[in-house]
């Protein structure tokens, strides 16, 4: 990953939502973004060319744009058409993304359009967030990671976080190893990034 | 094991293609059922093998050109539904109210500064009528104001009487019950008509008051009766000791009715009949 001073950025053409640039670089804000939050804290999977990733919740494609700035070939699935519709601009602009508007809790829907993939970030707010990673593993490269954002308030607004949390890695450990378990504090609060690896 | 791919099906004998036209890839796409049992995903060298493409970038880029043109198609499935504008008509009328409400206030204050003998105290004044005192009394940009005002009033009004008669025809029983334009914001809230139709009855009692039902969850305070159905005569007009009761029949009526008019599309006149007896009837006191 490229850090100017201690500033995350990304290569690539700047101008999609309004970024900062720095000596010709894109900052990846994060504050905005998960990712970057992760990145900043110092974890993560490092994203490298030739990397293929699937991103589950695309949304607007601003996170999807950095992604992209780094990786080889990114699939961005996204549910909603408004966000969709972002998406679809960000892509033509960026030849490396495969916009798939799929549900992600429906693999089926877009595996027709799927290669093996070194990693799978997902972004979802919704309560089965353990379920949908575990349904996408399908599309996995043995040794590939996951990068889970677990957005606690998502499965359940009135349990403890940390409870969420520990469910949740529990849940994952069935089939995955969990390399890291990370809060995003200060950038977003009730946020765990979790990233496991897929066994052999 | 016959596989099904965008590009063209793959089994143990080889490769049959399905072409290169984006457009036609996407039709084709649409009607592929894939088993996860059975999936493997594709090797991208198989769709060169498949004479399909020639390079990777090659493939990347056809790829792309059916996914967009899948996600355009899809797109537009998702706004044609009739609820798609109707939601977009109420929440611009809400917004428009406040708005309205805001400018007001705020001309009422400039024009009491201006006007020392002005008080709104001790005299039936609607905002109508203040608003055309002030434009004709004032001078300069607060008549202005006081005119957009009365314009954006007059746009409000065209734009509720628009949405009743949407909601009538999207929401048929919903609106016989509620009233279109009640029935539009619950519909509003709960983000389409499919979202509202998938609701229980207590969910569509409470909405319009996350904020007390949250803070009844979170902290055990006193639980909300009701949320936006409160603004219906029925439910507000009620005496106290049976309002509860009132919103919980009417919401319940209104879940069955929201159904309806998802799957159903059009007024079933026996059950609002029904309906509305079994509602009249919760709103007597016992």
């Amino acid at each position: 990953m490229i850090r100017l001073g201690n500033v995350l950025v990304s290569p690539g053409e700047g101008g999609v939502y309004g970024e900062r640039t720095l000596d010709g670089y894109r900052v990846w804000d994060p504050y905005r973004s998960k990712l970057a939050a992760l990145y900043t804290l110092g974890g993560g999977v490092d994203l490298a060319p030739g990397m293929r990733v699937l991103y589950l919740g695309a949304a607007n494609g601003t996170t999807v744009s950095h992604v992209a700035d780094y990786a080889g070939t990114v699939y961005a699935v996204e549910f909603a058409p408004r966000p969709m519709q972002d998406l679809l601009e960000v892509a033509r602009r960026r030849k490396n993304i495969v916009p798939i508007m799929a549900d992600a809790n429906r693999p089926e829907e877009y595996a027709p359009f799927m290669e093996a993939v070194d990693l799978i970030y997902q972004d979802v707010a919704q309560p089965n967030q353990v379920e949908i990673a575990e349904r996408n593993l399908a599309f996995l490269k043995p040794g590939g990671h996951l990068i889970l954002m677990l957005k606690t308030r998502s499965v359940d607004v009135r349990r403890d976080p940390a409870e969420v949390l520990s469910e949740a890695r529990a849940g994952l450990l069935r089939r995955l190893d969990v390399v890291e378990v990370r809060w995003l504090e200060p950038y977003h609060h009730d946020h765990a990034a979790i990233v496991c690896s897929l066994r052999e | 094991m016959l596989q099904r791919y965008w590009f063209g099906d793959v089994d143990e004998e080889g490769c049959r293609a399905a072409g290169t036209d984006p457009a036609e890839l996407a039709r084709r796409a649409a009607t592929l059922r894939t088993s996860m049992e059975t999936y493997v995903p594709i090797d991208w060298e198989v769709a060169r093998d498949c004479g399909v493409v020639r390079t990777r970038a090659e493939y990347v880029d056809l790829l792309r050109a059916v996914c967009i043109a899948r996600a355009r198609e899809k797109i537009a499935v998702s706004y044609q539904a009739r609820d798609v504008e109707l939601l977009q008509m109420v929440r611009m009328l809400d917004e428009l109210d406040n708005v309205i409400n805001l400018l007001s206030e705020r001309a009422a204050e400039w024009y009491q500064v201006t006007t020392p003998s002005f008080s709104r105290k001790y005299r039936s004044l609607p905002a109508k009528k203040m608003l055309d005192l002030v434009r004709r009394g004032a001078r300069g940009g607060l008549s202005d104001v006081a005119g957009e005002i009365e314009r954006l009033t007059g746009t409000r009004s065209r734009l509720m009487r628009e949405v009743s008669a949407r909601a009538d025809e999207v929401l048929p029983n919903t609106s016989a019950l509620i009233g279109g334009l009640v029935a539009a914001r619950l519909l509003s809230r709960a983000g389409g008509l499919s979202a509202l139709a998938k609701m229980p009855g207590s969910a569509i009692q409470v909405l319009g008051s996350e904020r007390a039902l949250f803070s009844h969850l979170r902290a055990g305070t006193p639980p909300p009766k009701h949320g936006i159905i409160f603004q219906h005569r029925r439910v507000h007009n009620a005496p106290r000791e049976v309002r509860g009761r009132v919103a919980r029949v009417l919401a319940a009526k209104l879940a069955i009715a929201a159904r309806l008019d998802y799957y159903r599309g059009e007024a079933v006149p026996e059950f609002i009949r029904d309906a509305q007896a079994r509602i009249d009837e919760a709103g007597v006191a016992a």
